[in-house]
């Protein structure tokens, strides 16, 4: 009288199986006891009510017996309706209506009292968790093309009846691949069509090729949102294990999964809470922005107005690549290596340095505007670059470089760094230095640090950006030339 | 007429209207001072009269001296005013040469600071003396350009002679007295920058100088007025035309439309100037003297004569991004080009 089917819940963004063992007393008792035990939240609890109506209306009778049921490991949280079609499942295999063998799958989904089947968020979870036991899936159909994501044995299925025959082998389960609920993302803006710019486009190309952290700076309609859109679209594609991690944190931050390989592109508004950003919510954490922009571009539009401490928390995960959320009880990291592009005003009102608008601002608000923004995340942009605004005559003229050209050498560049193990933007001073450099870069960093007061960490960030030049240039040794134009693109000294 | 009861009627700090109005009345300056003295003169504490000794500690503790209407070393240009001011009080040497004026809105452009600066260049590079009220935006670009030039500027404040408005253009008021130029101001020491000091100020800037440039303006503001009573005192005026729509080219429009000569750039405003202030002293081309280098890095030098956006540099070289980021970047090293608010001005006379 005891049977156990497995289902999958996420720590972190990580999918983890969860047995769900049901057992029923050899005794019948007066009235049903039906309990569940395990770290079950409220909604687990009210599965009992779910499962026992599913499963008579399915035409079974739900037995006059003590049933317990436990989700194991009982030391994981879990949460929501996801477990009501594992427990049916485990409890019909109890009372002998499903043969032991038919269990052999990962379920996941929510009954309704009729006995249909609901898709729930984290089906890509489950289809993980299949795929790595080597079992079939079985999720409501309306999920099936988020777990197929996953690459599994994934069926779909309507009701808790369909979902008996699927697991009996009566039924395939097939899933339509004609109504995915997965986001398609939408093509990131070409370069072609940006006009003019033609410094903050080369910033562009090396910030694609070296991974480097970019701030924009420019009054408003200079374009600084289109070149940041314009990022994703000359990064290279996605590894498909890469894109499956990608999947897996928009699975479990609830949203659908975008298809594809292209990197995605994550743009919070700077009134987010923290909680929106870095991860968190109550109850088991959920993945924040900077999780969904995991091996992707996370673009902080307005930086001078998102909230300072913000700013300031989020200089730990962005150097990490992973953010610690704790709850009580539960601890998890959520990763986001992310490479972070910021766009800002020059002074509040925006038109500081502007051809046609004058600035209405005192020098003390812009160097009080300045003295927001210069925190420890700025320290993290190696690459500063203006956005002016674009004469009439350039906007009429013929657009630059298509993306898929500079991607091209991009791509080239990324190559040349994988061979050497590591993206510049992770290179630390003793990468750096074991780099071969030429005599004349050495002299030009000597006299920036001399001349321009070039910190120990300036002197780090130009030589980052250089090697990323010297890699788009093909270059083996970093030269004078790669370092100057590195610290042209660092900013105003 | 004591020289120490005019000095002390200046000390009384009033409105040049309201003194000359009470010396008028009264009949002396000494008489309008022992008026105040006795508390006589409504809205005056008593207690700010100041004797000819403390007016003397006053004027040390701010470095400045009075030179007084009819002294040697009064500029004989104010003559021409209607009100010229009695006394001023002046830090720095003033120089009998030709001066100009350049003023402009506190509220510019790039395209207004950029040819301010151009223009405080170019007139120091003639060897003209550049009057300019020190505020932010055109004055402050044309002061710089003066001392980016080699030349000598004069800064008219609203203010007493220890009190820099803004407050943060302290070093490039500093600057400008340590390069021979001067500060001038008929207020004396301890003056805080009351609104209403400026328009009479704007007397004295346009007083000091044979012609007025007028380079970015609204319809309303200090430099019209500047403008206005340059007119008033036979100055000739220039304006800097602009985009008919764009609010801080309104004013200077409107001086085009009323009668100003139009300045079509920096060289054209030199040619214009040469004819009421005689051939430029000094004709040399600063930046020509150090002799451009070849190649790329002469031609941005050559390019950045005057302020240039980095972009529009590339688009006029006509060369890659990287060769001419690399360029400017070996140049802001060797301090041959600066970069400000995001545009490249090759730095005068540097030799490296």
């Amino acid at each position: 009288m005891f049977a156990s089917v497995t289902s999958a819940a996420l720590v972190g963004v990580e999918p983890s199986p969860v047995r769900v063992e049901a057992h029923v007393s050899g005794i019948t008792t007066k009235q049903t006891v039906f309990s569940i035990v395990g770290l079950p939240d409220a909604s687990i609890r009210e599965a009992r009510q779910r499962v026992q109506s599913a499963i008579i209306a399915t035409g079974h009778r739900f037995p006059n017996r003590r049933i317990t049921v436990n989700l194991a490991p009982a030391d994981l949280p879990k949460v929501g309706s996801a477990y009501d079609l594992p427990i049916a499942l485990g409890v019909l295999a109890a009372i002998g209506v499903l043969p032991p063998i038919a269990t052999k799958v990962v379920a996941m989904g929510e009954l309704a009292l009729d006995g249909a089947v609901r898709a729930v968020r984290g089906g890509l979870a489950a289809g993980i968790v299949a795929g790595r036991q080597g079992l079939p899936c079985i999720v409501g159909s309306d999920g099936g093309a988020e777990a197929a994501l996953s690459g599994a044995d994934v069926r779909g299925v309507t009701s808790l009846a369909h979902a008996i025959s699927v697991c009996l082998g009566e039924d395939p389960g097939e899933i339509s691949p004609a109504d995915p609920p997965v986001a398609v993302v939408p093509p990131p803006i070409d370069l072609a069509s940006v006009r003019g710019q033609s410094s903050a486009r080369r910033a562009v190309e090396i910030a694609a090729a070296g991974g480097h952290h970019l701030l924009l700076v420019g009054p408003p309609g200079a374009g600084k949102t289109m070149l940041a859109r314009a990022l994703p679209g000359i990064l290279p594609d996605l590894t498909p294990s890469e894109a499956l991690e990608v999947a897996q944190a928009h699975a479990a931050g609830g949203r659908p999964p975008a298809v594809g390989r292209r990197p995605p592109l994550r743009s919070p508004h700077h009134s987010a809470t923290p909680a929106a950003i870095l991860g968190g919510g109550s109850g088991v954490p959920v993945p924040g922005e900077l999780t969904l922009a995991d091996r992707g571009v996370l673009f902080l539009d307005e930086l001078a107005e998102f909230p300072t401490h913000l700013l300031d928390t989020l200089r730990q995960p962005i150097e990490e690549g992973w953010v610690h959320v704790a709850r009580k009880g539960v601890s998890v990291a959520f990763p986001c290596r992310v490479q972070v592009v910021a766009a800002t005003n020059p002074c509040p009102c925006g038109y500081l340095g502007d051809s046609r608008t004058p600035c209405r601002c005192s020098s003390p608000a812009v160097d009080r505007y300045r003295t927001r923004l210069s925190g420890p995340l700025l320290d993290r942009f190696d690459l500063r670059v203006g956005v002016p605004r674009v004469e009439a005559a350039a906007l009429l003229g013929a657009g630059g470089e298509a993306s898929q050209v500079v991607r091209r050498r991009v791509e080239a560049a990324r190559r040349v760094q994988e061979a050497r193990g590591s993206l510049n933007r992770s290179l630390g001073r003793d990468g750096l230095d074991s780099l071969p450099w030429t005599d004349d870069a050495g002299r030009l960093l000597a006299s920036a640090m001399d001349r321009q007061g070039l910190t120990g960490r300036g002197w780090d960030r130009v030589r980052r950006t250089a090697r990323t030049i010297a890699d788009l240039d093909g270059a083996e040794v970093a030269t004078g030339d790669h370092v100057a134009e590195a610290l042209a693109l660092r900013g105003e000294p | 007429m004591s020289r120490g009861d005019r000095i002390a009627l200046a000390f009384l700090g009033l409105h040049p209207d309201r003194a000359r109005s009470l010396v008028e009345r009264h009949g002396s300056p000494g008489a309008v001072v022992g008026l105040a003295r006795r508390g006589g003169i409504e809205g005056l504490d008593p207690d700010r009269v100041r004797g000819s000794e403390a007016c003397r500690i006053e004027m040390d503790r701010a470095g400045c001296r009075a030179v007084l209407h009819g002294e040697p070393g009064y500029p004989a240009a104010l003559e021409d005013l209607g009100d010229p001011p009695d006394v001023l009080f002046v830090r720095g040497t003033l120089r009998p040469l030709p001066a100009v004026a350049v003023v402009g809105t506190r509220r510019c452009t790039s395209y207004g600071r950029r040819l301010a600066s151009a223009f405080g260049r170019e007139v120091a590079g003639a060897g003209w003396v550049l009057v300019s009220g020190l505020a932010r935006g055109i004055d402050g670009a044309a002061h710089r350009g003066t001392i980016d030039g080699g030349g000598v500027g004069v800064a008219v404040l609203g203010s007493g002679s220890d009190v820099v408005y803004p407050a943060d253009h302290r070093h490039l008021h500093d600057t400008l007295l340590e390069s021979g130029g001067a500060a001038v101001t008929e207020y004396p020491p301890g003056t805080r920058p009351n609104g209403w000091r400026f328009p009479p100020r704007n007397r004295i800037i346009s007083g000091l100088s044979a012609a007025v440039v007028v380079v970015e303006a609204g319809v309303t503001g200090g430099a019209l007025i500047t403008a206005l009573r340059a007119a008033e005192q036979g100055r000739t005026v220039f304006a800097v035309p602009g985009d008919v729509d764009r609010q801080a080219s309104v004013g200077c429009n409107l001086l085009i439309r009323d009668g100003a000569i139009p300045v079509l750039g920096p060289e054209d405003l030199i040619e214009g100037l040469s004819l009421l202030l005689g051939p430029p002293t000094r004709t040399q081309d600063p930046t020509a003297a150090s002799g451009l280098p070849a190649g790329v890095d002469g031609d941005v030098l050559a390019a950045t004569r005057s302020p240039i956006a980095i972009d529009d540099l590339i688009a006029t070289l006509g060369l890659t991004a990287p060769t001419v980021l690399a360029a400017v970047a070996r140049l802001e090293l060797d301090r041959r080009l600066t970069r400000r608010h995001g545009l490249l001005h090759a730095t005068p006379g540097v030799e490296v």
